[in-house]
């Protein structure tokens, strides 16, 4: 039997291509718009201190937005991760605050710290994951239980109160920037985001989490361990948001339970704006940096042209609301041209 | 035929809830065999299915390849096994292209040490995937184009393509010239019969019953979870295979 081509086909192949391309080269000019539309309200926003500035803000969306890219291409989501950021954060304060008390070299008291907030969010990553394929919860309410859950933990631990006790070097860790531009936690943001991208488009991991997200029941008709996959993302996506909630940690020398509060909507609205289908799928993860940046750019901008703090929640979910009415008006034309 | 047969199921039972899907199911099929499987619907068809692809594990009942004992833990046990599963509708995933399609699970790593590191070689997969599809009889123009951009009959092809070029033992086909026209019907079946002549041994579950009627060499008759009939094709006519699956009569 043969798969016909047709000339038809061929072409809207050729335009689905072009359209793919056309969306990240848009997103790049909504950033560069959005850049200069602030700079002109605030010429201080187009300064290098203030790219600096922006670089260290982005750190921890891009990283919970990678978690989150892997999540929802699996056709999931994960709420969890600003309430991980949080949880993670004080861990790492607390651990690398009691060792510093105890006469601790601080790079070790570092390196102690960062490991145990690293594994207390992968160990939230894999509740998620074992409620979702174990339990047969709905990621929306499994991450949605462990988000309530590490949250409150947080503040149980903390009692509410900030962790200080941070030794100087680690605050020179988070803060000294080299080129007037890059801290050492942006520099790994920068490199982890490029690795994620050559993961998503061109391995095996990648495939698998597209091919989940576009049809489970094939992917596990294929042979593939769909548990164990997902598995591993979620514990991907906790161990991202736990990295995040350390480097927030040595930006600001002191660990808030607050920190994370509504870290997840950042994170859902640049994968969204980024072009990535919430119904799983379709995607690609240089969309997901793009959209990093121009949430980013967003939140410091609004602060910058003198925006009270508390719109900005607002106009992130303007934004996650815009960029899903678009995508859908897009798959709409698809289904009926 | 006192020969081992490659693939069989003996006294399979299944229960969902209280729902019996099949009571004391056997099946066998012989290499270079086509066997029909057909019922009404509820009759347990799909859930057999499950069964011989490895989705589902029955409640009580054996398994045999090749006369050896097997479970199947997961759909990979019985895939790693050479038996290849066409479910009914949903065997593709519509985002991937079609060169990933027929390399799903079976991904072409790159070569050295970025295929260590799980990066895959899409050139590789999208000429194999030409040739392999081109193997059993089908061609394909464009292996990089996602399968959401195919017709129906199309990804049917592709879906039936990708389990004849990796089954080495057992083909199941369920309702595989489901929704196509007459034309594209008919290259199913030579498609079928081309994995007959493989030696593959072929189930073929079909509503559709001058089909089964042309390419089956026995056809087994599933009602209400149980084996209604078991006889070489040529014993039924188009009217008694009918009344078999309705229940207005039984045989063996």
């Amino acid at each position: 039997m043969t798969v016909e081509s047709s000339p038809v086909q061929e072409q809207r192949g050729a335009r689905i291509r072009a359209v793919l391309l056309r969306q990240d080269v848009l997103l790049l000019v909504v950033f560069i718009a959005m850049i200069a539309f602030f700079s002109i309200l605030n010429p201080r926003f187009f300064s290098a201190a203030a790219a600096a500035n922006i670089l260290q803000d982005f750190s921890p969306v891009m990283l919970m937005a990678i978690g989150q890219a892997f999540v929802i291409l699996s056709g999931g989501i994960d709420l969890s991760v600003g309430a991980v950021l949080g949880l993670s954060g004080v861990t790492t304060a607390m651990i690398i605050r009691d060792q510093s008390a105890n006469g601790s070299d601080p790079g070790v008291a570092i390196a102690l710290g960062l490991i145990a907030g690293v594994v207390v969010g992968a160990l939230v990553g894999l509740v998620n994951g074992l409620l979702i394929t174990y339990g047969r919860l709905a990621p929306f309410i499994a991450t949605l239980a462990t988000m309530g859950a590490a949250a409150g933990i947080t503040l149980v631990v903390t009692g509410g109160v900030q962790i200080a006790g941070a030794p100087r070097e680690l605050i020179l860790l988070g803060n000294t920037t080299y080129l007037g531009l890059f801290t050492i936690p942006v520099m790994v943001v920068i490199v982890i985001a490029a690795l994620a991208w050559l993961y998503v488009s061109r391995s095996k991991f990648g495939r698998w989490t597209y091919a989940i997200g576009s049809n489970s029941f094939a992917a596990r008709g294929a042979g593939i361990n769909v548990r164990r996959h997902l598995l591993k993302i979620y514990v991907i996506s906790g161990v991202l948001a736990a990295l995040a909630g350390a480097f927030v940690y040595f930006r600001l020398g002191s660990g808030s339970p607050l920190s994370g509060r509504g870290g997840e909507l950042n994170a859902i609205a640049a994968v969204v704006v980024g072009g990535i289908a919430l119904t799983g799928g379709i995607g690609r993860l240089s969309g997901v940096i793009l959209g990093s940046l121009i949430i980013t750019a967003v939140l410091s901008g609004l602060i910058i042209i003198g925006v009270e703090p508390n719109w900005q929640q607002v106009v992130i979910g303007a934004l996650i609301a815009v960029a899903v009415g678009i995508q859908g008006i897009g798959s709409f034309k698809g289904r009926t041209l | 035929m006192n020969a081992t047969p490659l693939y069989e199921v003996r006294n399979i039972s299944k229960k969902y809830g209280n729902v019996i899907a099949l009571d004391d199911v056997s099946l066998q099929v012989m290499p270079g065999e086509v066997v029909g499987l057909v019922g009404d619907n509820g009759a347990g068809k799909s859930t057999l299915v499950k069964v011989l692809s490895g989705a589902h594990s029955p409640d009580s009942g054996e398994i045999y390849l090749d006369g050896e004992l097997r479970t199947w833990k997961s759909p990979h046990d019985a895939l790693s096994a050479g038996i290849e599963t066409l479910y009914q509708d949903s065997g593709l995933a519509p985002d991937l292209t079609v060169a990933a399609n027929v390399f799903l699970g079976r991904e072409l790593k790159a070569k050295g040490i970025l295929g260590k590191l799980g990066f895959l070689s899409e050139k590789a997969m999208d000429v194999r995937a030409r040739e392999e599809l081109l193997r059993v009889g089908i061609a394909v123009p464009s292996s990089t184009r996602s399968v959401a951009q195919l017709s129906g009959g199309q990804r049917q092809a592709v879906a039936i393509g990708r389990a004849v070029a990796w089954a080495n033992k057992v083909i199941v086909l369920d309702e595989p010239t489901n929704h196509l026209g007459a034309r594209q019907s008919g290259e199913v079946l030579e498609v079928i019969k081309h994995a007959k002549t493989q030696g593959l041994g072929v189930i073929f579950i079909s509503h559709t019953l001058p089909h089964v009627l042309e390419v089956t060499d026995r056809i087994v008759v599933l009602r209400l979870g149980k084996i209604a009939a078991n006889a070489p094709t040529s014993e039924f006519t188009p009217d008694s295979l009918l009344k078999v699956i309705t229940g207005l009569s039984g045989s063996n």
